[in-house]
């Protein structure tokens, strides 16, 4: 059976869409499913140091397109989990390098020895994004609570509306602030929802681990304690078909802030 | 520093944890607000002209048959797929009488296939007894309401209209 071809992609740049790729990836190999994870983002390749493989990589997929080398030599193996392979960007030549009928093509081939391919797409709604979704059947729009990322995500989901190939357009709400929800200083989970008016796939907490976990090459999903890694997870266990609740991020954690909530909740009372 | 500046906020909270949240400025629907009206316009490709024109003659259609609160009205397009759907909210305070939408209907000159569809079905229900003599009076009132037409109130409006527009204009750029 052939393997899910998934696109990540948000329309504005910043918002998360590789270390979205990275850890989704990371976490269904991690499940033992078999994934290959391609940056279409030529020019601006990132996902390589995302994943720590940035001195490992030979070949591009600019390379496997005007044949200099095959499909199978491109593909780097991750350091810990073989079922993990990246497929490289460019990082010396431009989007025009590559059209969408040869990514399509490559997604077809990738598919059918893989679980799953998860094509991270680079930003804008340009070429690029129209290579990166030619050969996907699903795709995860990534946005944040602020209104820059909603309305570049809300014409992302227009312009993937009408494509037939894409079964399925889920969102993913990354770098969620609790506090800030709280204090009625940024959008809450359910605004965001309610006015792209798309089915919601994972919320990502603002998590300064992704930070130091970006600096070393590693994924937050491997982090067991990491919030940000746990949530990460959790997608990957809904792409999978499972049903995970979403993480409760409304309690505060620390001592202060829970004395402080038991008597916010004493004063609601009264 | 940041960290004494940090400590102190957090005892200074403390002691005013829900007063502070309730004085602030809810910048989120600020926010909220703003993201749904640009949406409008980019989903539609309306400009906030036509979308302003639009609520207008909306507000004075429905006035006819609701007494309702007019600012409340939210206008708003979802999208779904390759689908658009027109939302319309708004807070109903009475549903006006028959004697009222009859006056309002004399008053107002201006006719559109809508409110003779909507009027046809008002009556339909209301009145299913006696089908055959409404069937025969509606003519009646259309022609009656063609014959009068005032201008000035068709002018009035567009004057309202206009000032409403500004408003919107100024919302979208602060």
């Amino acid at each position: 059976m052939a393997g899910r071809v998934i696109v990540i992609t948000s329309g504005k740049g910043g918002v998360g869409k590789t270390t979205t790729s990275a850890n989704i990836g990371t976490a269904l190999a991690k499940e033992g499913y078999k994934v290959v994870l391609i940056d279409t983002d030529l020019g601006l390749r990132n996902l390589d140091l995302l994943l720590g493989l940035e001195n490992r990589i030979v070949y591009t997929i600019v390379d496997v397109i005007e044949e200099r080398c095959k499909l199978k030599q491109a593909l780097v193996k991750d350091k810990k989990n073989p079922n993990l392979q990246l497929l490289a960007a460019a990082q010396t030549r431009d989007k025009s390098a590559v059209n969408a009928e040869q990514l399509k093509e490559i997604c077809d081939i990738l598919k059918e020895k893989n679980d799953f391919v998860l094509v991270d797409c680079p930003a804008g709604i340009e070429q690029g994004f129209q290579n990166a979704v030619a050969g996907a059947n699903e795709a995860i729009v990534v946005t944040t609570p602020e209104m820059s990322a909603i309305r570049d995500a809300d014409r992302i989901i227009g312009l993937l509306g009408p494509k037939e190939e894409i079964k399925s357009t889920k969102l993913l709400l990354n770098r969620v602030r609790p506090s800030l929800i709280k204090s009625n200083e940024m959008m809450s989970v359910d605004d965001v929802v309610e006015i792209l008016a798309c089915p919601l796939i994972g919320i990502i907490p603002e998590d300064t681990g992704i930070i130091t976990s970006t600096n070393k090459g590693e994924p937050i999903v491997n982090d067991e304690k990491a919030l940000a890694g746990q949530a990460y997870r959790n997608v990957a266990q809904r792409i999978l078909g499972e049903e995970v609740p979403f993480l409760d991020l409304d309690e505060p954690k620390g001592f202060v802030a829970k004395i402080k909530n038991v008597f916010a909740k004493l004063k609601a009372k009264v | 520093m940041g960290l004494f500046t940090d400590f102190y906020n957090t005892v200074a909270k403390f002691f005013r944890p829900q007063e502070e949240q309730l004085e602030s400025d809810p910048s989120k629907s600020v926010a909220t607000n703003r993201l749904k009206l640009v949406l409008m316009q980019d989903r539609t490709n309306l400009t906030p002209k036509v979308l302003e024109q639009m609520r207008g003659e909306m507000i004075e259609l429905l006035s006819k048959y609701l007494e309702m609160d007019k600012d409340m009205l939210e206008l708003n397009f979802e999208q779904e797929g390759d689908q658009v759907a027109l939302m319309l909210s708004i807070p109903v305070i009475r549903a006006k009488d028959e004697e009222e939408i009859e006056a309002a209907m004399n008053s107002d000159a201006e006719e559109s296939e809508e409110n003779d569809e909507n009027f046809e079905e008002d009556e339909a229900n209301e009145e299913a007894d006696i089908e055959d003599s409404t069937e025969e009076d509606k003519p009646k009132k259309r022609r009656s309401k063609k014959v009068t037409p005032p201008e000035e109130m068709n002018n009035n409006s567009e004057e309202e209209h206009h000032e409403e527009q500004q408003e919107v204009f100024e919302n979208v750029e602060g």
